[in-house]
């Protein structure tokens, strides 16, 4: 939805549950993406708690956690959505002169509406919920309302197990023949399959050195770096402006992403362009590892026509420094506004390949996985 | 949203005599001449709780809790009552109805808690979490002029010793350390201090006495642990102090879904499944420490204790003295005057004779009659009250049926049910037992005066 368009967010706002007050000074080019005040939307939400009858306390729990930030991560917020959604659904019973279809799948599309006011929805997000009504839409009208559960739920659990975690076990098997002994791989962020591709490498016998890229405001990177030098890996630190010098010494370079999308484009974290950029002006070879799941027929030319705009106070302050507090008076003023940007599109130029499920392809065959494999697994 | 409310409303409590008796239960003093446990019902109400425990201790004070409840909120609230015997405490009066918790988590409520701040809250930090147990955290009321007086100079003497002190971490959102009512040492878990890094102290936080608990958690440690009495002094402290070494007390693994898939590759994707999602999230301190130093997850058990702080623009007292008792009724008509339910104000029908004034604060119940040249500032009188001409009420609460000769003054008082006050009568911080009669022309200086009991 296009949020500068008035009366379209004043009907959505008569929807919905979580009340949210809108950011005062935006910025102008990016008018059309929500921005709410943050800090106002927790305790409201909270003070609903009890409230909320139509919602499951599964689904509650897991909008709570997205709200505050508890889970980050494509695959985290699909799996964790997808186990909220199967404790909604083995808790369901259809009303009486109701269709189980019809009524789950409106049930289903509240409780995602509700996700989408907590924090908007990631694509890998998109692909699962389509995929999900898609089962329910295509459950045959003779079942009992205990076997389209059960049968629900292990569609669920397929889905979880098939494109998720037997992707990233494939993945990690095709990414590490392409680490040799010797390499000085770098990654940005804190991807989980690049993690599984770092710790596979290592457990078998592979000698090389991690350089990690973090960057403020969420320093997602020190997560991964704990992981991995407990593990003993030999790790390098360092943040993302320092990206140009590090890159001269390394020889490959493995990023996640969010999605990729059918030109091409990478849609990941943000800071993943310049990485990337700097890494192509460097001849350094990148790959960006990405679950099949993950890939969408848009397509997007530029990170302003769709993205998602985050907290803008975590820009201004420094987490555990209290005295850094230069721009405190300055929030409400005119001429300062604050961008926080979360995603950013990394050009398929820059890409050298794209390693998935379905193999180690170039990014111009993306939208040949959507076209071909898309119809055949996702919604048969 | 499998959420049980336990009401622990008491019964007779020492702290309070003279103004509570046989007759008149400490869960129905009134307080803005509505009895104290209407205003948790009513809080609970609004977020659309509707079926409650209520506990009272002794069974006569639970015919009377039960009635009111019943008359008061007939269709509008669920309510079961259970009777405990006395004096067994907090802990064993949520042992005694132990067999009616049903749901995943409890919510209890102590009853003489006058707040605004909703349940819900509380409830969703405790989701959100997975804890198991969360404690309201409100700051430490204000309290008014303070008696003057024998009882008010020892209740002094103990307020400069005696401290609350609770330990949370710096996330403000874990509770590490709580101790009620220290005089002078307190002795703080080297463990859990060594495995967060940073605590914060504070003494100016209190315990609300309203908690949730994981019913599990909560059912384990009243079984095995049967000599605590006290939820605040005994069980919440302990959990507080076994939140980092609970394997002795605790199952913590979830068994329920692990036993059903017997295959060794979906206890795999299990694994790996809970390794992603705690991968995406800040582990909090407990998952830092259950693991050993090369990650992998060792056998220690944690569990979680969380707390969720009061903004301090919301109101959180407990009636658990004569003071706070004078507090809160000064409150409720004054800056928290919207807790009251809005046909609380002056009553229908009370008369004033000529030169009367009545102050900004004050409520009045229905059948009042006042006489001439009354003052009446910052009080409340109930309900069928005489009162004679040349009265001055400050400060005060009168309560039903009172009947006040002429002359009379009254300061800081509070007088209870069918009590005679003759002429000319001085009061002065006092408090006047149910009952009782006041001989004409005598002076009362902070004392507390009460029948006799037969």
């Amino acid at each position: 939805m296009q949020y500068d368009d008035k009366s379209r967010v004043e009907k959505a706002k008569k929807r919905a549950v979580v009340k949210q007050t809108e950011a005062r000074n935006r910025v102008e080019l990016f008018r059309h993406l929500p921005q709410y005040e943050h800090g106002t939307q927790l305790p409201d939400l909270e003070t609903k708690f009890f409230e909320l009858d139509p919602m499951h306390p599964a689904v509650y729990k897991v909008g709570l956690q997205y709200l505050s930030g508890d889970i980050r991560g494509g695959n985290a917020r699909c799996i964790a959505m997808f186990q909220a959604f199967k404790e909604a659904i083995k808790d369901y019973s259809t009303p009486p002169e109701k269709t189980l279809i019809r009524d789950l799948t409106a049930r289903i599309s509240s409780y995602v509406s509700f996700l989408i006011e907590c924090r908007p929805l990631s694509i890998s997000m998109g692909n699962a919920i389509k995929f999900l009504k898609n089962r329910i839409a295509k459950l045959p009208l003779a079942l009992s309302e205990s076997e389209a559960k059960s049968t629900l739920m292990l569609d669920i659990d397929r889905f979880i197990n098939e494109k998720i975690i037997l992707s990233e076990k494939v993945i990690v098997k095709h990414a590490v023949t392409k680490i040799r002994d010797g390499d000085v791989l770098l990654t940005y962020g804190a991807s989980s399959v690049v993690e599984m591709i770092l710790l596979h490498a290592h457990e078998l016998g592979k000698h090389f050195h991690v350089v990690v890229v973090d960057s403020r405001p969420k320093l997602e990177g020190q997560l991964l770096l704990r992981r991995l030098v407990r593990k003993g890996l030999s790790c390098t630190y360092t943040h993302v402006n320092a990206v140009s010098c590090i890159m001269q010494d390394v020889t490959r370079v493995f990023l996640g992403a969010s999605s990729v999308l059918s030109n091409g484009t990478v849609y990941s974290r943000v800071g993943t362009a310049c990485v990337a950029m700097v890494a192509h002006a460097f001849h350094v070879p990148v790959l960006v590892c990405c679950e099949a799941y993950k890939f969408h027929e848009r397509v997007q030319l530029d990170s302003i026509c769709f993205n998602e705009l985050g907290n803008p106070d975590a820009i201004s302050k420094v987490q555990g420094r209290k005295e850094i507090n230069y721009l405190d008076g300055l929030v409400n003023q005119e001429n300062l506004q604050l961008l926080n940007l979360i995603y950013d599109a990394t050009p398929s130029d820059y890409v050298s390949m794209i390693i998935t499920d379905y193999g180690m392809i170039p990014p111009t065959s993306v939208p040949v996985i959507v076209r071909e494999y898309r119809r055949d697994h996702l919604w048969s | 949203m499998d959420f049980q409310v336990v009401v622990l409303a008491g019964g007779n409590s020492k702290n309070l005599t003279p103004l509570v008796s046989k007759e008149l239960p400490k869960p129905l003093l009134p307080v803005a001449n509505c009895p104290v446990l209407y205003y948790v019902l009513h809080q609970l109400e609004q977020s659309n709780l509707k079926d409650l425990i209520v506990v009272v201790e002794g069974e006569d004070a639970a015919l009377l809790v039960g009635a009111w409840i019943s008359g008061t909120f007939i269709d509008r609230l669920h309510v079961e009552i259970a009777a405990v015997p006395e004096d067994i405490g907090t802990a064993g009066a949520l042992r005694a109805i132990s067999h009616h918790l049903t749901a995943k988590d409890i919510l209890v409520v102590s009853g003489d808690l006058v707040s605004d701040v909703p349940p819900g809250a509380l409830a969703a930090t405790h989701r959100r979490h997975d804890a198991a147990v969360t404690t309201m955290l409100c700051s430490i009321p204000v309290s008014g002029p303070s008696e003057s007086g024998s009882s008010g100079g020892k209740d002094k003497a103990k307020k400069l010793g005696r401290y609350n002190i609770i330990g949370l971490d710096p996330s403000k959102q874990f509770l590490l350390h709580i101790a009620t009512e220290i005089e002078k040492d307190a002795r703080i878990s080297k463990r859990i201090l060594h495995a967060v890094g940073q605590m914060e102290m504070r003494s100016d936080l209190m315990d609300a006495h309203m908690y949730a608990f994981k019913r599990s958690v909560l059912q384990e440690v009243l079984d095995v642990k049967d000599t605590f009495q006290s939820l605040k002094e005994d069980v919440l402290p302990y959990l507080v102090r076994s939140q980092l070494k609970s394997e002795a007390l605790l199952n913590r693994t979830p068994q329920g879904e692990e036993n059903g898939n017997e295959k060794v590759s979906s206890q795999n994707n299990q694994a790996f499944i809970s390794r992603i999602l705690a991968n995406a999230s800040t582990p909090s301190f407990h998952g830092i420490y259950s693991k050993n130093p090369d990650g992998s997850s060792s056998t220690r058990k944690t569990h979680k204790c969380c707390v969720y702080i009061a903004s301090s623009s919301s109101y959180c007292v407990r009636l658990n003295s004569i003071q706070a008792f004078m507090d809160i009724n000064r409150d409720v008509t004054g800056d928290a005057d919207h807790l009251l339910s809005p046909n609380n104000i002056i009553g229908p029908s009370p008369k004033l004779g000529t030169k009367t004034t009545v102050g900004p604060n004050c409520r009045l119940g229905e059948g009042s009659e006042m006489g001439d040249k009354c003052q009446v500032k910052r009080s409340i009188i109930g309900r069928h009250c005489r009162i004679g001409s040349h009265v001055k009420v400050v400060n005060s609460v009168v309560m039903n049926h009172v009947t006040i000769g002429d002359g009379c003054i009254i300061q800081g008082s509070v007088i209870c049910s069918n009590v005679q006050l003759q002429e000319r009568v001085e009061l002065k911080d006092c408090q006047v037992g149910a009952g009782f009669v006041v001989t004409a022309g005598s002076e009362y200086k902070a004392e507390s005066l009460a029948k006799k009991e037969k």
